[in-house]
């Protein structure tokens, strides 16, 4: 046998290093059906943005029947659950996680760590296409026959199959059959993040050299491609014990006085399935959106990042420990006691990377040079809306008080704090931050700034006082709240003022959107690395960067990300690919 | 483009993966006789995973060729595999709890 | 080739921590496809894993008696009845098609073409055999009663598992063998030494894609090995 060396055996990548990007030959393959992650990365935003839209009309038909009761007549029970469920599901899944994944992640890693393009484009592209389809084949459920499914986003059964529950019949289907399409397209682009990552750096990019937020989505997009196949399986199962009549999550019931088929199933199976991809669902939205932050507060505060090693392993901890917290969502489930009692530790564990990283996005601005604009406004208001969503966590990470809290507003508050609004918040900041290198114009400031005081404090105004409302006991998903005795009338008037505050900030919305069309036809032509930021993307030949982002040099990198305001350099940052501190 | 010639030798002798293969086919045949005499209880999970664990490591060592892989891929992917085994025993602990739990407030019988 | 000769001289961990903390790429040696194949397995791992776990949890769950699969896989040749045979079979015919696979791929390093061609169409057909055995204990489990949701033998939960993981495991199997057929098709006509186009992707195919096809079709294979331990004679 001959010796082999580790390492050396079979194919080498050396053998094959004059891989090209093929160049579009024509429009359709330049805009639509476009290798190039960039496009994709457009492609994604958009469509996401767009089921946002959706998903944020009907929290609008939520609250306003929430606030007046009966005030549209078209809101019945059934519509009500079904907007709850819509919402839900489109927001975690289909927006916030194509957002950073699909959007941000296929923009800005090949650009940030000196790629050419994704590892695979033609996948690539692909991904995008069964995501679309996805999400097509989600809308399709509102125009079939019982609408979609309204058995709260956590889909559980027996209730979810059951007669009874709005769309058990279709809309059911309709649902999980999209999911199962949503997480292959998923696969096709989350294969090539982590590929590009870990394979396709420039020369002198070492993993400790990553800017925070390729960090963020390497990471995040691994917990993704581990913990949907969790979702997956449930959903298939699902879908036998609608269509096939089998018992994988369905126990026997009678049902109007009638035994139904199922015999024997485990749904407390479906729940601990659905939620080991459900938590680190969580922190797959939460984790990329800690990278980007941490970019943004140390660009404009003209400082490093402070710790960035602590950060990287915070991150890694991170992803690792959501893996082991899936049963604090189950803690009133029926599951094994003992259970209880591992997951809230281990819930109160991952605080402490949590917190390590809020110290360290502290620590980064202290005593930095702020620069107050629109993308450090969003960071800072980032950092108040997760610390307050992370400690309320912590309340119901506790078995004994999460028991009087669960299915109160005080859950709704927390997680719309901690993983809606919070992750949404730096959404907005990184469109503001890196709209000029999209479009190489600068977005107006006063519309942003607008934007962001009505978001800001009108989504921080609806979700605190949520708290006091899952304090007082008002129970979530209750289509109304009729006359009950413990439930004061401050509740109500507490209800109308949410519904006001989402009205107006739901509103303020469209001043983004049109302020990003404006802007990307009229807006100020934008300087040269406008942030004057350190990281590879912004030191492209040309602005937005070229098909093959480099031209014809590759860039070669020579420090870390974070070379803001080094003693005796002439400016005041030095980019990732300059070799001397003094060029 | 003409694919480059390997510059060092880099293959195995085809003999390995004879006795590999053959290797499988006497765990699988071992694995199906533990099953043809009936071998019941204990004995028959500890054969047949024994059994299961080596062909899976002969499998995923030879002819996926992880073994002749550098120690960080190797690490990359079988670790997370462990964490699997985590999972699949935690839930079949939480199993059988809930199947005492039918026992005790139903009133159906272990099987 | 480039190669850093003192890389033998490192121990394997100080090698494994020197490796993660280089520039450009963290496996070294290790094709972009090949790193690409293996990322996936590990999450299609987890996706058989969460299958094979929910039906042991089903099976622990269920009150009604799991039956005796010695009973219900049993074949009867010449009056005898002989459990799991086909099963054993099948199980013999992918270890084999996995066999004729590592051969191919060791040809494929070599670029011996008419070789890894034949071995790859080989396995092709191994794998074909192993799809028609599936789909003959499919119709004769069927013949004797087995529904996803209801069978004579126990728990309805037996059919509702076996159909769909064996189905899902043969639909690994049925793509398996739809990409290995075409790159068969490929090595066959010289397109990998030729540099010619793909059809989709536009790009020039390599003898590597024999190596990754590889990965993937052991891992059917591997997972094969789980569901012959844990469902049949479990």
């Amino acid at each position: 046998m001959v010796e082999v060396r580790a390492g050396e055996e079979g194919f080498h990548p050396d053998d094959f290093e004059d891989e090209e990007v093929p160049h579009p030959r024509s429009w359709w393959t330049k805009y639509v059906f476009s290798q190039d992650a960039k496009v994709v990365a457009l492609q994604y935003a958009g469509t996401a943005i767009f089921v946002g839209f959706i998903a944020l009309v009907m929290s609008w038909l939520m609250r306003i029947q929430l606030a007046f009761p009966g005030a549209l007549s078209f809101i019945d029970q059934d519509h009500y659950y079904q907007f709850i469920t819509m919402h839900g599901m489109m927001m975690v899944v289909y927006v916030l996680t194509a957002v950073f994944l699909g959007g941000f992640g296929n923009y800005l890693i090949p650009l940030m760590i000196g790629a050419r393009d994704m590892a695979f484009p033609f996948i690539n592209m692909l991904s995008y296409w069964f995501y679309l389809l996805a999400v097509l084949i989600l809308l399709s459920g509102f125009f079939l026959p019982g609408g979609p499914t309204g058995a709260g986003w956590t889909l559980y059964p027996p209730q979810a199959l059951l007669q009874g529950t709005p769309g058990s019949q279709y809309g059911i289907v309709v649902m999980f059959a999209s999911l199962c399409v949503f997480i292959a397209g998923f696969t096709m682009g989350g294969l090539n993040y982590v590929v590009t990552v870990l394979q396709l750096r420039a020369p002198g990019m070492t993993m400790m050299r990553l800017p925070m937020t390729i960090w963020g989505l390497f990471i995040a997009t691994i917990m993704a491609l581990l913990a949907f196949p969790g979702l997956f399986v449930a959903s298939l199962m699902m879908l036998c014990d609608r269509l096939l009549g089998t018992s994988f999550f369905m126990p026997a019931i009678v049902q109007n006085g009638e035994q139904l088929a199922h015999v024997g199933g485990s749904p407390i199976l479906y729940q601990h399935l659905f939620w080991f991809f459900g938590h680190p669902e969580v922190y797959i939205v939460a984790v990329p959106a800690f990278g980007i932050v941490a970019d943004l507060l140390s660009t404009h505060a003209r400082k490093n990042l402070f710790g960035y090693r602590m950060m990287v392993w915070a991150t890694i901890a991170i992803g690792v420990l959501s893996f082991v917290v899936w049963g604090h969502h189950m803690f009133i489930s029926g599951m094994n006691p003992l259970f209880g009692f591992f997951f809230a530790t281990s819930t109160l564990i991952i605080a402490i990377p949590t917190a390590i990283k809020v110290y360290n996005w502290i620590f980064t601005i202290w005593r930095g040079d702020i620069h107050l604009n629109v993308p450090m406004l969003y960071s800072l208001s980032f950092i108040v809306t997760f610390v307050v969503g992370g400690l309320s966590g912590l309340f119901l990470g506790n078995v004994a008080v999460d028991v009087p809290l669960n299915s109160t507003y005080f859950v709704v508050a927390h997680f719309h704090m901690v993983m809606g609004i919070a992750p949404l918040l730096v959404i907005f900041g990184a469109i503001y931050h890196w709209f000029p290198l999209i479009s190489g114009r600068m977005m107006n400031e006063k519309l942003a700034l607008a934007h962001f005081w009505i978001t800001f404090l009108g989504t921080y105004a609806m979700f605190f006082t949520m708290h006091y409302l899952g304090v007082l006991g008002v129970p979530r998903r209750y289509y109304e709240l009729g006359q009950t005795a413990f439930i004061p009338p401050s509740v109500t008037s507490l209800n109308i003022f949410i519904t006001v505050l989402a009205l107006i900030v739901g509103a303020a919305q469209l001043v983004l959107v049109y302020n990003f069309i404006r802007s990307w036809r009229h807006g100020e032509v934008a300087a040269r690395n406008p942030w004057r930021a350190t990281t590879l993307e912004w030191q492209t030949p040309d602005m937005p960067p070229p098909h093959d982002n480099w031209g014809p040099q590759a860039p070669k990198v020579y420090r870390w990300a974070y070379d803001y305001s080094v003693p005796g350099a002439p400016r005041d940052y030095i980019p990732q690919n300059q070799p001397e501190a003094r060029a | 483009m003409t694919p480059a010639t390997p510059a060092v030798d880099r293959q195995h002798s085809g003999r390995l993966f004879f006795v590999v293969w053959a290797w499988l086919f006497a765990l699988s045949f071992l694995s199906w006789l533990v099953a043809y005499f009936g071998i019941a209880g204990i004995p028959r999970w500890s054969l047949i995973s024994v059994f299961m664990l080596a062909k899976a490591a002969l499998i995923v060592a030879v002819f996926m060729r992880l073994a002749w892989e550098r120690l960080a891929l190797v690490f990359a992917i079988v670790a997370p595999l462990l964490a699997l085994v985590a999972f699949i025993s935690a839930l079949n602990f939480e199993a059988v709890y809930i199947h005492s739990q039918r026992e005790n407030y139903q009133g159906v019988k272990a099987p | 080739m480039p190669t850093d000769l003192t890389v033998a001289k490192k121990s394997a961990l100080r090698q494994m921590t020197d490796d993660w903390s280089a520039d450009q790429r963290v496996f070294r040696g290790v094709t972009w496809g090949k790193a690409m194949m293996w990322v996936f397995i590990l999450g299609d791992a987890f996706i058989f894993a969460c299958f094979l776990l929910g039906y042991l949890a089903v099976r622990h769950t269920t009150t009604e008696a799991w039956p005796n699969t010695a009973e219900v896989f049993t074949i009867h040749v010449g009056g005898k009845p002989i459990p799991f045979l086909l099963i054993i079979v099948m199980t013999l015919i992918l270890d084999s098609s996995s066999g004729t696979m590592a051969l191919a791929i060791n040809a494929a390093h070599r670029r011996e073409r008419k070789k890894c061609a034949a071995l790859l169409f080989a396995t092709v057909l191994l794998g074909l055999t192993f799809v028609g055995l599936q789909a003959m204990e499919w119709r004769n489990l069927i013949a004797e009663g087995l529904r996803p949701a209801h069978n004579e033998w126990g728990a309805a939960q037996f059919g509702s598992c076996f159909f769909l993981i064996t189905g899902f495991h043969g639909l690994h199997v049925s793509f398996g063998l739809l990409f290995m057929a075409n790159i068969a098709r490929k090595v066959a006509r010289g397109d990998f030494d030729d540099g010619r186009r793909g059809f989709f992707t536009g790009r020039r195919g390599r003898y590597e894609a024999v190596e990754i096809m590889g990965l993937y079709w052991h891992f059917v294979d591997l997972v094969w090995v789980f569901i012959f331990a844990l469902f049949y004679l479990w």
